[in-house]
């Protein structure tokens, strides 16, 4: 597992200087005297009021390696099998069981992985587009309700709606193969995300982000992800299936 | 293999009914697929939906063409044949679950969305869960940039068409499946014409001097699909096609 994670940089360090449009100035963003962005202006609103997501964002890397970094020990509600396949996978333990290491996005991983994603406001759907895997995500906003009983998928189904500043992404029906983060937590498929965006100023949002899956844990769980805005860039093509060489280094249990 | 994975797709999922709003309908319900096209609130042709590519053009991008239309270099031809009898189907990026490049995705054998929004479009892909940038702001190519699958697209209208000119291409893409090459020095023009509600052309022009004696030019006729969704498409989920493919050693 850190074996990945390090080759995971290294990937994302090689990726020349010499790519374009990485000095683009942004549309839009506040700027000091000197030219810089201002990343503690005030949250920008659209014309109803809302706060506008819009932009490129990048996650704090420390949730993708451990959802619970903030939280204290014990306070994860594991169901015992839960703890028990969680620890077997500890300390890469289960690295080649991660389908990450296939090149297998899913959520709620997507959302930390140390590359940007872009979030686009459509009508009736917000859009993320993530750099990881060159993939997205469709947040319906139209008022649609979630599916019943759908076909599992690696991403889930979700919709949003606004609830005051929040923006509250609901998701269900992953598949209970992804894992939480790449310590290895597990989820079944009865897991229910629920996603708070909330921009608290122009550089920076959080994810409040709550794991409700009582097959799995013996109550919802919250955690609080941070993310920051990368203004004057764009998004990379990332294709992990291209010479990916940690798969056969990795281990199973 | 993306057929195969089409058909597997659950009839359980959902999302595959819900009406899609904004459709001119017959009295009894069903999409008049031949109204006329619609428009931005700033008069520009509003190319947003699902569209589902004609199949036909996945296999041989220049199925309509004349002999003669493609004209290839000694090398790319010697590889087209090869590729075109079979012999190097291992070798297809498609085979090996990476990006099928530009135009080939816009054949490929699901449908994609374009989503057309202010300085940008997006063509959201069912094929692999991927995406492009259309960027709009009137930034310009960049000038020899890192190399990629998907390339680097800009757009800007012509009249009724949008103009997607796309560049920095790794070279590694079949342009269809019956194999024509491509090489970094691979140009594509995209023109989206959106002929009437539910009928689309693209006219696509391969500009690529590195494998090609002119540039040549195909037209793609995606229909719109109404009343439904992209599904989730992952290729290296229990891929199990490669291993019987053939590859000449």
């Amino acid at each position: 597992m850190f074996r990945r994670l390090i080759l995971v940089s290294v990937l994302f360090a090689a990726v020349p200087a010499g790519a374009q449009w990485f000095k683009l100035p942004t549309p839009g963003i506040p700027r000091t005297a000197d030219g810089r962005p201002n990343l503690t202006a005030p949250t920008p609103r659209g014309p109803d009021g809302k706060p506008i997501l819009s932009g490129i964002w990048q996650m704090n890397g420390k949730y993708l390696q451990d959802i619970a970094a903030d939280m204290k020990p014990g306070e994860v509600p594991y169901q015992p099998a839960t703890e028990k396949l969680f620890n077997s996978r500890r300390n890469g333990a289960g690295g080649k069981n991660d389908p990450a290491a296939r090149c297998i996005p899913g959520m709620p991983k997507l959302d930390a992985l140390p590359y940007p994603f872009k979030i686009l406001e459509a009508p009736g759907e917000v859009i993320m587009l993530f750099e990881g895997f060159t993939t997205f995500r469709q947040i319906f906003t139209d008022g649609r309700e979630l599916p019943k009983d759908p076909n599992p998928a690696w991403f889930g189904y979700s919709v949003g709606k606004w609830e005051g500043d929040d923006f509250v992404v609901n998701t269900i029906g992953i598949n209970e193969t992804t894992w939480l983060d790449n310590a290895g937590r597990p989820h079944s498929d009865a897991l229910h995300l629920i996603e708070r965006f909330r921009r608290h100023d122009f550089g920076h949002m959080d994810i409040e982000l709550t794991i409700d899956d009582p097959k799995a844990y013996t109550k919802p769980w919250t955690v609080k992800e941070d993310l920051r805005l990368i203004p004057d860039t764009e998004l990379l093509e990332y294709v992990c299936n291209e010479n990916n060489k940690d798969y056969e280094h990795l281990v199973s249990q | 293999m993306a057929l195969a994975a089409l058909l597997t797709s659950a009839v359980s999922a959902q999302w595959l009914t819900n009406k899609t709003p904004n459709v001119p309908r017959t009295p009894d319900g069903k999409p008049n697929l031949t109204a006329p096209a619609p428009k931005m609130a700033d008069g520009k042709p509003d190319l947003t939906g699902i569209w589902n590519p004609n199949p036909r053009f996945l296999v041989n991008l220049a199925v309509d063409l004349k002999p003669g239309d493609v004209s290839m270099l000694p090398w790319a031809e010697a590889v087209y044949k090869e590729r075109a009898a079979g012999l190097r189907a291992h070798e297809e990026p498609d085979a090996n679950c990476l990006p099928q490049g530009v135009p080939k995705i816009d054949a490929a054998p699901v449908p994609w969305k374009i989503i057309q929004l202010p300085g940008q479009f997006v063509i959201l892909y069912e094929a692999f869960t991927q995406f492009r940038q259309i960027f709009m702001d009137g930034r310009k190519l960049p000038v020899d940039p890192n190399p990629t699958w998907l390339g680097y697209s800009i757009g800007h209208w012509d009249g009724d068409a949008l103009v997607v000119e796309s560049n920095g291409f790794n070279g590694k893409a079949w342009i269809d499946q019956s194999g024509h090459p491509s090489t970094e020095q691979l140009r594509v023009t995209e023109k989206f014409r959106r002929k009437d509600f539910g009928h689309m052309e693209i006219e696509i022009t391969i500009n690529d001097p590195g494998a090609y004696t002119k540039p040549w030019t195909a037209i793609e006729t995606p229909t719109l699909l109404v009343d439904t969704e992209l599904l989730e498409f992952v290729c290296s989920e229990n891929e199990q096609d490669i291993k019987h493919m053939v590859t000449k050693k």
